[in-house]
């Protein structure tokens, strides 16, 4: 019980960490006018750690704390960063451990996707950004991901890096007999 | 990989996935909505993190302009070559048009109409820029202590940059004239005609409806000024983008306007607050 509390709070203070890294820092390093997400890859590497279930739990976390920040409809961010959690999370079990460059080509893929993601339920709920610029915007995200990918990774098994096996990951079929 | 761990029921996990997404739907819609326990709550964290959101940027302010000057150094040298140029011809309209600000000052105070000149301001620096990729905002160090409010305007000497959307004790948040939500009321400088500019992300012109006909003509190079009509959220008279085009729109029955901002929000150091509460 104990142990859970410290990787809670460890996680936590990592989310915030990362949200006034994000906010103070990493958005204004723009490249062809588009920054990296450093929440996303943070994200992201939870989940290739942990798996799908806390994946999602932590995408939520920290699209909630970046929401609070942002001027962009409230829970847009918790939505999407849930969602490729859980993704990023099952395509990392189905592979056992993803190990060597693989988290780095998920971490693109998944930085690319998001971004569409984002702008696509973003234009459903009413921010009417053109989808015409988002192509490049998903390009640097995806670059940035793949780049900060494995120290992030490091960094996350430290925080909440626990060894029970993820309750998603145990329940995908023809898994962990 | 071998685990003695009896497997759990897959129906928790599930539904914990499906929590997670129900609670985040149910936030956006909240969000969407802009409720206002929502905006107190993102008021209350801005207020306890804008601070040390700025001792970070303080501390990352020299690696910031290091990358500014590695990815940027050839576009800074076309605009320092650009705005030479416009500089030469800013000061040779300046001796016309200080005759004509005067004038119509004048007039402006003879027939009680709020003149731009008169509204006091408050300057302020931009800390940050966006925050995300898909924001239109920018962060000044002024907030309510320093008389600032929502929705004041927010201008600079090349015109109309946007409003205040959220202020805090010593933050505030402006809504660029370019987020795709933003809208402020027009008038064609040569020819008076009224219409109402959205924003179109960044980097795009704003689109101007107006309730011209499509055969009227509007030159590329109009100037375009807040129209300042009745309850206006702007005072008249702010200068706020250049025609470069014109198209039909609703079906070939009015004459949308095609307009690039004049002021570039992407490059922006200080702004100034019109203490304007007149409307919206």
């Amino acid at each position: 019980m104990r142990q859970r509390r410290y990787r809670l709070l460890r996680g936590a203070l990592l989310v915030l960490a990362a949200l006034l890294l994000q906010v103070g820092v990493v958005a204004d390093l723009r490249l062809f006018d588009a920054a990296g997400d450093l929440l996303l890859v943070l994200v992201i590497a939870i989940a290739l750690v942990e798996g799908p279930d806390r994946g999602a739990t932590w995408g939520f976390v920290a699209g909630i704390a970046y929401d609070l920040l942002l001027d962009t409809p409230f829970g847009l961010t918790a939505l999407v960063y849930a969602l490729v959690g859980f993704l990023v999370g099952a395509v990392g079990v189905s592979m056992v451990r993803p190990a060597g460059w693989w988290p780095v080509v998920i971490a693109a893929v998944a930085g690319f996707l998001a971004t569409f993601a984002y702008a696509v339920v973003g234009n459903l709920v009413g921010i009417g950004e053109p989808l015409g610029g988002v192509p490049v915007v998903a390009l640097v995200v995806a670059g940035w991901s793949a780049v900060l990918v494995l120290p992030v990774m490091r960094l996350a098994r430290w925080a909440v890096g626990t060894t029970e096996p993820d309750r998603i990951a145990m329940a995908l079929p023809g898994r962990l007999s | 990989m071998a685990l003695s761990r009896p497997r759990p029921r897959n129906t928790g996990s599930r539904a914990r996935l499906t929590i997670l997404l129900l609670a985040s739907i149910t936030l956006l819609t909240f969000g969407v909505r802009d409720v206002p326990v929502v905006r107190d709550v993102r008021e209350g964290v801005g207020t306890v993190l804008d601070p040390v959101v700025g001792v970070v940027q303080d501390i990352g302010r020299p690696f910031a302009n290091a990358w500014d000057g590695v990815t940027g150094y050839g576009e800074l040298e076309e605009e320092n070559e650009r705005l030479r140029a416009e500089l030469d011809e800013a000061r040779s309209g300046a001796v016309s048009e200080s005759d004509a600000t005067r004038q119509l000052a004048e007039l402006s105070r003879a027939v009680e109409l709020p003149y731009l000149g008169d509204v006091p301001t408050v300057a302020a620096t931009v800390v940050s820029g966006p925050r995300s990729n898909f924001s239109h905002a920018i962060e000044i160090d002024k907030g309510t202590d320093d008389g600032l409010a929502v929705n004041m305007p927010v201008v600079t000497g090349g015109g109309l940059v946007g409003r205040i959307s959220r202020a805090t004790g010593s933050n505030a948040t402006v809504e660029l004239i370019t987020d795709p939500e933003f809208r402020v009321g027009v008038r064609v400088a040569d020819t008076g005609a009224l219409g109402t500019a959205e924003g179109h992300g960044r980097d795009e012109p704003l689109a101007v409806d107006t309730g011209l006909d499509p055969d009227d003509e509007v030159a590329a190079g109009a100037g375009l000024v807040t129209s300042g009509v009745d309850r206006s959220a702007y005072p008249a008279g702010i200068p706020v983008a250049e025609v470069i085009e014109t198209r039909s729109s609703s079906g070939g029955l009015a004459l949308e306007l095609v307009a690039e901002p004049l002021v570039d929000v992407d490059t922006l150091s200080y702004v100034s607050v019109l203490q304007w509460e007149g409307g919206g």
